[in-house]
């Protein structure tokens, strides 16, 4: 049974996945490019092995490296070290070297083991495709052509050999054509990850669902900061990736070409990252984001609203702290708490919430906070209040 | 008339890319009255930090496993050799494992930030925050307990050093030479060091020499010998070596 959404079969199918090619176990770089590259991945993996930004849970790794090996085969996925970075924003990268790095935010906002899954496989596919040492030597050339044209424009102005602006527009084409190979590499590999999906358990039709809500999100948090929100049907120069969107429409055609089911593995995925949820959503609360968290918060509870969403949107509200916003906090706070009694900050939250609405229960509530957390760290401040 | 501006657009447009050489500025402090007695002290040498690499024609960093393992090598060797005319004791730090592996990596990270502010801050002259004006002051520090990254080695001070190589590569200094015809002054290579003394007991950085244009060809045993010697140059107590080298 899969929740995923079903794409239109395309008319003209454009995009082909490719054939897995063999794979060769410990493989170790060639050539003074490749090696040069590994060695920078080394010692940036020393460096992240031993920083605090990383998750460091047995469980939680031992739970991913399964996924990766579910997607990409036991032989492939021992090239793979896993580090959970403590970051609320959606992403994950991998290294030349088979440093795999899993924000925290990725995993917050992941549905199933599915898109997990596709993610995990993209990157994968970047390590295997040896992206990395690609996108270094292109760059390389872009590069020397972008400083050869400058000195060309240089001497253009100087001399009047040749004219200034068709230099120029040679120094552009270098640099913008580095950002058209990565988008290049990038579609590359979410191809490659449809690969894997294929011969995996999974269902190949999730990958595609992330990006409709990464879209919604991003245009959520644009609406909030009164901005205007990206377009999705035209590509800036210098954008690193394709469009969600164009993404979104060739992952879900090449799944419906495909015509492969299989799992989501949603259960396993809520199961495993259960106790995370919490922690993860403290952080992306801090990112002050109220109209793109709302969002999140709500997609994420979907017709089931559990005690650490309405907490956590009970803290979003009161952060805002417009008076009708503390009123709706409380509301979130008193649910949460309906749910889940022992949720001391829950009562912390609501005591605040309704002491700046001049609510006077708001004094019981905050000595009912202190008396289930009588060592609480803010304890000296909360009782200024009580007085 | 009109050329020369464009020219001139044209050439802080390269500096924007990197193009341009460092400006000149300070490069070395040590703390007010201190001196590192000869013979007393115990040095805890932290992994240096150590990236050698050529420069493409177009300024890109091209790291060099090669040239970087020879640097580590012989900078190590060139150290060793300090060591013993420093007079005073150096210990290797070992590679931590578990917590102090992360306490370590948190003071290696928070000295490089240090050392950054230094030189942003106190070398460059223009640039000098009001509270680092007066003459002769040098006062920065890492906190007591930095003394953690040392514990059970008994050592008194924890000595960090930062080398980073570009060797400008041929395409590169050929594009000097047009670039320079064409009024437009293109940097080849870049050779960027530091090395900061803290001492343990108060975490105060005691002695700072940052140096963005080092002599010195890392790659060999010769050249390692002098980068080390310009690194280590004014290096606390390092005055008081020929006397002990006397016997």
């Amino acid at each position: 049974m899969t929740a995923c959404l079903l794409g239109a079969l395309p008319a003209d199918a454009k995009e082909s996945i490719p054939i897995l090619p063999p794979y060769t176990g410990a493989y170790q770089p060639q050539g003074v490019d490749e090696r040069g590259v590994w060695m920078v991945a080394d010692e940036d993996e020393r460096m992240l092995r031993d920083s605090k930004a990383v998750i460091n849970d047995a469980k939680l790794n031992q739970y991913l490296r399964d996924v990766v090996c579910r997607t990409v085969g036991d032989a492939r996925c021992n090239g793979v070290r896993i580090y959970v970075v403590r970051d609320a924003d959606f992403n994950a990268w991998m290294a030349p070297n088979g440093t795999l790095a899993v924000n925290t935010g990725l995993l917050l906002r992941v549905r199933n083991e599915a898109e997990l899954a596709g993610v995990l496989g993209h990157e994968f596919a970047h390590f295997e495709l040896r992206h990395s040492l690609l996108g270094y030597k292109h760059k390389r050339t872009a590069g020397d052509i972008a400083a050869w044209a400058g000195v060309g424009a240089a001497a253009a102005a100087a001399y009047g050999y040749g004219s200034v602006r068709s230099y120029q527009s040679i120094e552009r084409s270098a640099i913008g054509s580095i950002y058209a190979f990565s988008r290049v590499q990038e579609r590359e590999a979410d191809l490659m990850s449809m690969a894997y999906l294929k011969s995996s358990v999974y269902d190949p039709r999730c990958f595609a669902d992330i990006w409709d809500r990464l879209m919604d999100e991003a245009d959520a948090t644009a609406r909030g900061r009164k901005q205007r929100s990206a377009r999705y049907d035209r590509v800036a120069f210098f954008a690193s990736h394709p469009t969600s969107l164009e993404r979104a429409t060739y992952l879900r055609g090449i799944a419906a070409t495909m015509g492969k089911a299989g799992e989501d593995d949603s259960a396993r995925f809520r199961m495993a990252l259960a106790g995370w949820r919490p922690e993860f959503l403290t952080d992306q609360l801090k990112l002050n984001d109220f109209e793109g968290t709302d969002y999140l918060i709500g997609e994420l509870a979907g017709a089931e609203w559990t005690a650490d969403l309405l907490f956590s949107r009970g803290e979003l509200y009161r952060a805002r702290g417009n008076p009708r916003d503390l009123v709706s906090a409380i509301s979130f706070y008193r649910d949460a708490l309906l749910q889940d009694p022992t949720n001391a900050n829950a009562y912390r939250g609501m005591g605040l919430a309704q002491l700046r609405s001049r609510d006077p229960a708001g004094v019981e509530t905050l000595k009912k906070y202190l008396g289930m957390k009588p060592d609480a760290s803010d304890r000296a401040m909360i009782s200024t209040l009580l007085q | 008339m009109l050329r020369g501006v464009v020219a001139a657009v044209l050439a802080v447009l390269l500096c924007a890319m990197g193009l341009s050489p460092a400006h000149a500025q300070e490069k070395s402090a040590t703390k007010e009255g201190f001196v590192l007695k000869s013979k007393s002290a115990r040095i805890l040498l932290i992994r240096p930090s150590i990236k050698v690499g050529a420069q493409s024609t177009g300024g890109m960093f091209e790291p060099n496993a090669d040239w970087t393992a020879q640097a580590r090598e012989n900078i190590g060797v060139a150290l060793a050799a300090a060591q013993n005319k420093l007079g005073n004791e150096v210990i290797v730090a070992e590679e931590p494992i578990g917590q102090s592996a992360q306490t370590l990596a948190d003071y290696r990270a928070l000295f490089s930030v240090l050392a950054d502010s230094v030189v942003t801050y106190q070398f460059f002259a223009g640039n000098r925050l009001p509270t680092k004006k007066r003459k002769g002051i040098f006062e920065w520090t890492m906190g007591p307990g930095v003394a953690e990254i040392a514990k059970g080695t008994g050592a008194d001070y924890a000595l960090f050093i930062f080398n980073e190589d570009q060797y400008g590569s041929t395409g590169r200094k050929i594009l000097q030479l047009f670039a320079a015809m064409a009024y437009v002054s293109v940097k080849s290579g870049e050779h960027k060091g530091f090395a900061g003394l803290v001492d343990l007991h108060t975490g105060d950085l005691v002695w700072l020499n940052a140096d963005l244009e080092m002599g010195g060809d890392v790659r060999t045993p010769e050249g390692a010998q002098k980068r080390v010697a310009q690194l280590l140059e004014d290096f606390p107590g390092s005055a008081l070596q020929p006397v002990s080298a006397v016997k």
